[in-house]
């Protein structure tokens, strides 16, 4: 996993060209591939050696596997689209810790820290935990209000 | 040769068992209708089947293959068999299959004990209500929020951040949840997965994952209050990032999907855990009663078989 991080440069976003970032679509779609399946299904148009030469710069940069097939490489995706997404975010966190001294960083730093997805999705939820809250506190408010009363 | 050929043909009856349980598991969990279960009992189920083809290779090779191999295989000198060639292959993949499970747990401990050691650096016990020897607070800013760590002397680590956040109340019921974790083993358990690898088991395993949160809530919450402050402790907590991926041997406060957690607390039913159901566990006695008869009626014609096996594969 750690190789992965070598994709990354000063900011967040993987630093993936274009080509690179279609040339991993189509293995992520295809499972794995050599060079030649990439250019058999005709959605690549370039040259044999430029496709090889990409996927080879792929492979150094930690984002492909390989494993010798005939007289060529099979390559596969190391990491799913996913994977990529969670290491992305935690690379950018290591290196806004990695900035200073991490100790002194206070912790609003950290908290809703995450994409907008996902805080989005936590906002929902702390707001049902509230609700939830509410309704407790005013359901044991009447139930002692009714034993007083008696 | 004789006990060379004896360990080989065991591998190998080992090795078939394990791969061919291991496939069908690996395939047919899904489809099993009774993993509607709930809560804990939904995870020592998917557990069960996880170690199943482990369990049961190992029982067949020394319940069968070992004492058919000892009782009915001629040990005279002037019949040499040799060891075969499918016995020979199977059994070194077989060792190779046992060397590389060894390999990833003993890979799994130690990078989890170094994660561990540095996250442990300035940190002290903390006496808390629940379970005041195994909690201990870390003040270092790379250590998770809540989390599980340890396969023989599990401790919850508490971090500083998680102190910050949460009430006494929520920190005491995500402490409880930790804890039910440590109870029921759970680390040891993702070991035993390392120790049985499998090709497609990491769907399964990533449903025991998310059925030992939800049984660990269960086990934490005992009324409707200590359900939401769960809930609350769970949001809270899943703002925080984690600095680093856990290792293998830690569980995390914040697994699995918060989202049905939390929708899942917030919709406890405090009827339905005052009358847990109940377990009898004399209703398993009989069919256990009628497998053994069976396997002592039939231990004869099985060791039989089980040696016409090994020849077949022998020669």
């Amino acid at each position: 996993m750690t190789k992965a991080f070598s994709i990354f440069g000063s900011g967040s976003r993987p630093q993936l060209g274009p080509f690179e970032q279609q040339l991993l679509q189509e293995l992520w779609s295809q499972g794995s591939a050599t060079v030649r399946e990439l250019l058999a299904d005709g959605r690549i148009h370039q040259a044999y050696t430029t496709v090889m030469t990409t996927v080879d710069r792929l492979y150094k940069k930690g984002l492909l596997d390989r494993v010798v097939e005939g007289r060529a490489f099979r390559y596969t995706p190391r990491h799913s689209p996913e994977e990529l997404q969670r290491v992305t975010a935690l690379e950018s966190i290591r290196q806004l810790l990695g900035s200073g001294d991490a100790s002194l960083l206070p912790l609003s730093y950290l908290v809703e820290a995450l994409s907008t997805h996902d805080a989005q999705l936590l906002d929902e939820l702390q707001l049902l935990v509230e609700q939830k809250r509410r309704e407790l506190r005013e359901s044991k408010g009447r139930d002692s209000e009714a034993r007083g009363s008696r | 040769m004789f006990a060379l050929r004896g360990i080989a043909v065991s591998l190998t009856f080992f090795v078939l068992v394990y791969c061919l349980l291991s496939a069908l598991v690996a395939v047919a969990w899904r489809s099993l209708r009774w993993l509607h279960a709930r809560g804990k009992r939904l995870a020592g189920l998917l557990f069960a089947l996880r170690v199943l083809p482990l369990a049961a290779s190992i029982v067949v090779t020394f319940t069968f293959v070992v004492p058919s191999f000892q009782l009915l295989e001629p040990r005279s000198m002037d019949i040499d068999e040799g060891m075969g060639a499918v016995p020979l292959a199977l059994g070194i993949f077989a060792l190779l299959l046992i060397a590389w499970g060894c390999f990833r747990v003993i890979t799994a401990q130690t990078k989890t004990s170094r994660v561990v050691a540095r996250w442990l650096e300035g940190a002290r016990p903390v006496a808390v209500e629940a379970g005041a020897q195994t909690v201990t607070f870390c003040s270092r800013s790379e250590a998770p929020p809540l989390t599980l760590v340890g396969v023989r002397k599990p401790r919850v680590l508490v971090s500083k951040s998680t102190v910050a956040l949460l009430s006494q109340d929520e920190l005491q019921i995500a402490l409880r949840h930790e804890i039910a974790h440590m109870q029921s083993r759970d680390n040891l358990k993702k070991l035993i997965f390392r120790f049985c690898p499998f090709p497609g088991m990491a769907k399964l395993e990533s449903a025991w994952s998310q059925a030992a949160e939800l049984a660990a809530d269960d086990s934490a919450v005992s009324n409707l209050d200590d359900a939401v402050d769960l809930a609350a402790a769970l949001v809270k907590l899943s703002r925080l990032i984690p600095v680093e991926a856990a290792p293998v041997c830690t569980v995390g406060f914040v697994t699995g999907s918060i989202r049905a957690r939390v929708a899942r607390l917030l919709a406890w039913d405090e009827a339905g855990k005052a009358q847990p159901t109940r377990v009898r566990p004399w209703y398993v006695v009989p069919p256990v009663l009628a497998v053994l008869l069976c396997v002592l009626a039939t231990y004869g014609p099985a060791l039989a078989l089980t040696h016409d096996v090994t020849e077949w594969l022998v020669r």
